[in-house]
């Protein structure tokens, strides 16, 4: 009864101020549902659609309009849903990659926010007491359409927009892509087992903890964030330098002596699952001050084996949406409202655990159930929303797509390097194309004649094949120097690179730059007609690559972004913008700075799709029940013609033009 | 301390002056020497590569 009262004052609340702000009766705003489907790609929905699997995406093709979506210059999804966000190409908000670098100390960092620590703080003992709070700053630049629209009275509920973490100060929004898990990473699984895997020490994403199974027992830690209120002096290290240890909370495993089940033991919490079984979401408290500062997290456990080996894994630890220790939702208290509704969710940016599958944690199978979990929450929340939509804008994004196309194309395309055959994986993304088709059905319910329904994605998918290390190539063609030319592999972050003999250096997915003097901390090329004729030179050696394997050109464009984008924020970008051909993608090593020797390598990681090639071959989908009125749409035109549907005029810095009737 | 003189606006010299009161320094110099000292850290910290691949490393695109 309490927890009615409660929740019906909630209720009071939240309508409380729509009833005391209007005027007398007030016409519902005009409703435009979108449904942002990452990775839909418009020749596998019209194969799928042909073949009769997708009946609801073939009704809107047929009685409203379908066209492929031109996407952004690298088509990866940061850069592409700020276009969408902003109306602007990355030369107006600044996103170029995932990761961008910082010209004075050359190494890589995420592009979406920027976390900064505490400067201030007073120490008692081994305790450090901050003086201020640290930050987090959302580096997308230019105003998001919602904004506008809810400048003038008009309703916007925002699910999951990638790239708006922190959520901008507008609407209901819940933050997406940029959300990081409690470590501050993009997802670190935890994987507890007694006998590690050799590649335990180099997996990427995730952490093996070794434990001891004695007497059917296990005794382990959760490890949480470093402790900022704590500083302990590094082994070995100078009398000055400290760090942050862990939170950790004790756990123990207890394993039935006959069968494949174990009791897990948390605090104030048990839980029992079997072989093969995954938790339900588990709230843990990590204490950072006895008694006085807590981080809340949520996780979901999966007892992988019981024996012969014990393996367990743990999902990276989330955000609590209950009591977010960092802001997940405008209005802050929205996460929390979600959680009374929903239960607890995924809060991290992508929570398919694409990791754990390539590093062989997972299997195929297992993968396929954890991405299951995730989408099942996600079209839960999809029903929520729709429920309760009356009128204004409603935004809702779904993942599975594109990390199931990342992570399961091998199985479709028997000429991929990484090729495996399994009957039911080789049709799971069709089936992913499937069950968006039955979200976009119960749109079309929801939505009446008035409604102008969207479904779109930023860009489509291609295999990945062959990866091409830029960094190795720009080091055999001179245009990158080493200091120890023998020592190729295991340096990343530029380690091994003598910047003042380097002219050219690669970072991030698509992102070529110059070692230019005055941008550069340790810059040798002169800005003006020796940077002109580099660019040049470089332009003509890349488009002239063969791959002796296939014989094929890996890289299809470049781009100068300078010359080929507009607005303010162009200091920050590449200099190159490198669109590789259908098939190839940057290699896994060259992003953060690392030399192998080979330039271009064969792909046998399970992920195996991807679209971070030419924008020209991975175009979106944009599917309307209206007409779409330009022969090939753009990202930036659709935020127009969103901004059109309220009558709102565009933003002098916005490129596009309306696309819908 | 200094082995050399260092000139301060007034009004930045009456802020650090406040805080490392506030702070609990026992003079403005030993405040003034740590908070250079975190500074120079920041720019040379070789120390903290494995802290950045850990971070970078969860993106699905990159090892």
């Amino acid at each position: 009864m309490k927890t009615f009262t409660r929740v019906l004052a909630l209720a009071l609340l939240t309508a409380l101020p729509w009833t005391a702000c209007s005027e007398g009766p007030k016409a519902p705003a005009h409703k435009v549902i979108i449904l942002g489907i990452d990775g839909l790609d418009p020749r596998l929905l019209q194969q799928y659609a042909d073949e009769g699997v997708l009946p609801h995406f073939a009704r809107l093709m047929a009685d409203g309009d379908f066209s492929p979506l031109q996407t952004t210059a690298p088509p990866l999804s940061p850069v592409a849903w700020s276009t969408f966000i902003t109306g602007m190409d990355p030369g107006g908000h600044g996103i170029f990659d995932f990761l961008r670098r910082d010209p004075k100390s050359l190494i890589p960092e995420f592009a979406m926010a920027r976390t900064s620590a505490p400067e201030w703080k007073i120490s008692l003992g081994s305790w450090a007491i901050p003086l201020e709070s640290g930050s987090i700053e959302g580096l997308r630049q230019g105003r998001a359409f919602w904004e506008l629209l809810e400048e003038r009275g008009i309703p916007a509920t925002v699910f999951r927009m990638p790239v708006n973490f922190p959520p901008v100060q507008a609407g209901r929004a819940l933050s997406g892509m940029g959300t990081p898990d409690i470590q501050g990473t993009s997802g670190t699984f935890s994987f507890y087992t007694d006998v590690p895997p050799p590649n335990a020490d180099n997996i990427s994403g995730g952490k093996v903890h070794e434990v001891r199974v004695g007497a059917n027992k296990v005794s382990a830690q959760l490890v949480g964030p470093a402790n900022t209120f704590r500083e302990i002096r590094s082994d070995g290290a100078d009398a000055d330098d400290f760090s942050n240890p862990p939170m950790t909370i004790d756990f123990q495993v207890y394993l039935d002596p006959e069968h494949p089940v174990a009791k897990l033991v948390l605090p104030d919490q048990e839980l029992v699952l079997q072989e093969g079984e995954w938790s339900d979401w588990i709230r843990v408290e990590f204490e950072a001050l006895p008694y006085l500062v807590g981080v809340s997290a949520t996780a979901r456990f999966y007892l992988q084996q019981v024996r012969p080996t014990f393996k367990l894994y743990v999902s990276p630890l989330q955000i609590n949406p209950e009591e977010p220790v960092m802001p997940i939702s405008h209005p802050g208290d929205w996460s929390q409202q979600l959680t009374q509704r929903l239960g607890y969710f995924y809060t991290q940016e992508l929570a398919e655990d694409t990791k754990a599958f390539s590093a062989g944690i997972f299997n195929g199978q297992e993968f396929w159930k954890q991405s299951q979990i995730v989408y099942q929450e996600q079209r839960r929340a999809l029903e929520a929303m729709l429920s309760e939509y009356r009128e204004g804008l409603l935004f809702f994004y779904f993942s599975s797509v594109d990390q199931g196309c990342h992570m399961l194309w091998r199985y479709l395309d028997p000429h991929h390097p990484g090729y495996v055959e399994d009957a039911q994986l080789a049709g799971a993304i069709r089936k992913l194309y499937q069950q968006m088709d039955e979200a976009v059905g119960r749109v079309l319910e929801v939505a009446d004649s008035e409604t102008t329904v969207v479904i779109m994605s930023d860009h489509g998918f291609g295999p990945f094949k062959r990866g091409v290390n830029l960094n190795s190539w720009l080091a055999d063609q001179g245009y990158a120097r080493l200091h120890d030319p023998t020592l190729r592999d295991g340096y990343p972050l530029f380690g091994n690179v003598d910047w003042e003999s380097t002219r050219a250096y690669a970072v991030g997915l698509n992102g070529l730059y110059v070692n230019l003097r005055g941008r550069e901390r340790f810059g040798i090329v002169s800005p003006g007609q020796e940077y002109d004729q580099l660019l040049d030179q470089l332009e003509s050696d890349l488009l002239a690559l063969r791959d002796p394997v296939t014989d094929e050109a890996p890289i299809a464009t470049v781009l100068r972004t300078r010359r080929d984008f507009e607005g303010r924020h162009l200091e920050e970008a590449p200099d190159l913008i490198i669109g590789y051909n259908w098939g190839y993608r940057s290699s896994w090593e060259s992003p953060l700075g690392e030399f192998p020797r080979r330039v271009l390598v064969d792909n046998l990681d399970a992920w195996s799709g991807d679209h971070s090639i030419d924008p020209r071959l991975v175009p979106g989908v944009l599917l309307s029940n209206r007409r779409i009125t330009l022969d090939s749409p753009a990202l930036y035109d659709l935020t127009v013609a969103i901004l059109d549907e309220y009558g709102i005029e565009k933003l002098p810095e916005m490129l596009g033009s309306d696309c819908l009737q | 301390m200094f082995g050399s003189r260092i000139k301060l606006d007034k009004n930045l010299l009456a802020k650090v002056k406040k805080y490392s009161e506030i702070a609990g320094y026992s003079s403005v110099e030993e405040f003034i020497t740590h908070a250079l000292e975190k500074e120079l850290a920041k720019l040379e910290d070789a120390g903290s590569e494995e802290e950045i691949k850990k971070r970078l490393k969860g993106l699905g695109y990159i090892s």
